[in-house]
């Protein structure tokens, strides 16, 4: 089997093992020479086989789920793997339309120093992940993003996290984020320092070698 | 050095065994968190940086220097974190195991930066009062290092402010039961919080969705 599709179904299972599915979840990692392997629509990750993903030219997607994958893969360089998934903390932040504030270091670490809701349109999403890798949609989930599959999948843990503590906090009455300056010199040492040689590894072992 | 071979040999299995408790029991999400146990007066074992718990193996553990845990030998590059944990076993000679982590619910309370009054007898009789909220302070530096040893004063276990909790007990099997304790007691802390703030009886999540939409939507 593709090292790409493996990659695939692997972190399809693990976000489903770690409960983190919805209903139209969707994720895909970017391939080489311009194309990106993405998850058929319905389908179930707990059970993914290698007939659920589909290799895709990035120039021809044709569904708005791959249009959106595509776009955000022509937009960013830096991004190799996009998870739009559902789970179940990150709904009513998603409904409520606000954005989470950092309210924990892991979150300003991983997600960034706050995660904003897009509209639900290519166009807003794009927008919406300008220098971050992630978002929310308006009644539609989140979208992670990463430079490794795993870092996209880390993303969905944390956020998710994250989105529990906002909604919680909230409605006992008491929100206290981290200063915006903290929050974003957090991001940037996570990002340079820490991660940088775990992502190189994990990408080496992600992609391995095309077929 | 005063430990036998076969002592360290032992509890760099405890250690081991520390961190995939932490992910089994839900205490835990990927390599986040880390643990550290006794070894002299003036030594630890400590988790390494940013390795998950499942692969780690014993002999990745290093042993830190309580005194000064800027020195460390043998396994792997130790947690940054480990300044906190030789800093709370320095000053408590009665304490050999010490568990940093992230649970959800005791996530929500540091994150709102709330004492955690007593919630129970076994609460009272394993943190030994209410958990307090250390100062806030970024990871790996001295504010939070002080803010965490200054809020463990007299007790097992305090939150870390918008970052997690600490806890420590006589040996590893202690240090879990207060961990667990204190997520549970979290959970029914915010339970009760939530039924005030909804005027409602029964708790559910989907009483905290509708409720947040409801107060938050735009």
């Amino acid at each position: 089997m593709d090292r790409f599709v493996q990659t695939v179904i692997e972190y399809a299972k693990n976000i489903s093992n770690e409960n983190l599915c919805g209903q139209n979840d969707c994720i895909s990692f970017r391939g080489k020479r311009g194309y990106m392997y993405i998850t058929r629509p319905n389908v179930n990750f707990a059970d993914l086989t290698e007939n659920d993903v589909e290799k895709i030219d990035l120039v021809n997607a044709n569904s708005n789920e791959y249009k959106l994958h595509a776009q955000i893969y022509t937009e960013r360089e830096d991004i190799n793997a996009i998870c739009h998934v559902h789970p179940k903390w990150v709904a009513p932040v998603a409904k409520a339309g606000v954005t989470i504030p950092t309210v924990l270091d892991d979150m300003a670490q991983i997600v960034g120093p706050k995660c904003k809701t897009a509209q639900n349109t290519i166009e807003d999403i794009v927008k919406n992940l300008k220098g971050v890798n992630s978002c929310l949609i308006k009644d539609d989930g989140c979208i992670t993003s990463g430079r490794t599959m795993s870092e996209a999948f880390t993303c969905i843990m944390v956020l998710d996290k994250a989105s529990h503590c906002f909604v919680s906090s909230a409605v006992i009455g008491k929100n206290i984020t981290i200063p915006f300056i903290e929050a974003k010199l957090m991001q940037i040492i996570y990002k340079k320092k820490y991660s940088k040689v775990n992502q190189e590894n994990l990408a080496a072992q992600e992609e391995g070698e095309e077929e | 050095m005063a430990w036998t071979q076969e002592e360290e040999l032992k509890l760099r299995q405890v250690i081991k065994d520390s961190g995939v408790n932490l992910l089994k029991k839900n205490l835990v999400q990927g390599t986040w968190g880390n643990t550290a146990v006794r070894l002299d007066e003036d030594h630890m074992l400590v988790t390494p940086t940013g390795l998950d718990y499942i692969s780690l193996t014993p002999e990745d553990m290093p042993i830190v220097q309580i005194s000064d845990p800027s020195i460390w030998e043998k396994g792997k590059k130790p947690t940054s974190e480990r300044k906190i944990h030789a800093a709370v076993m320095g000053a408590r000679p009665e304490i050999n195991a010490t568990i940093h982590s992230h649970p959800v619910y005791c996530s929500i309370l540091a994150s709102c930066r709330i004492e955690l009054p007593v919630m129970s007898k076994e609460m009272e009789k394993l943190v030994g009062g209410s958990a307090r909220v250390g100062k806030y302070g970024l990871p790996g530096t001295k504010p939070l290092k002080k803010g965490t040893v200054a809020a463990m004063e007299g007790r097992n276990a305090c939150f870390m402010a918008n970052h997690g909790v600490f806890c420590a007990g006589r040996d590893m099997d202690e240090a879990f039961k207060i961990i667990e304790i204190m997520e549970q007691c979290s959970y029914e802390y915010i339970k009760q919080k939530t039924l005030e703030a909804t005027g409602q009886q029964t708790y559910s999540d989907e009483l905290l969705f509708d409720y947040f939409v409801s107060k938050y939507s735009k």
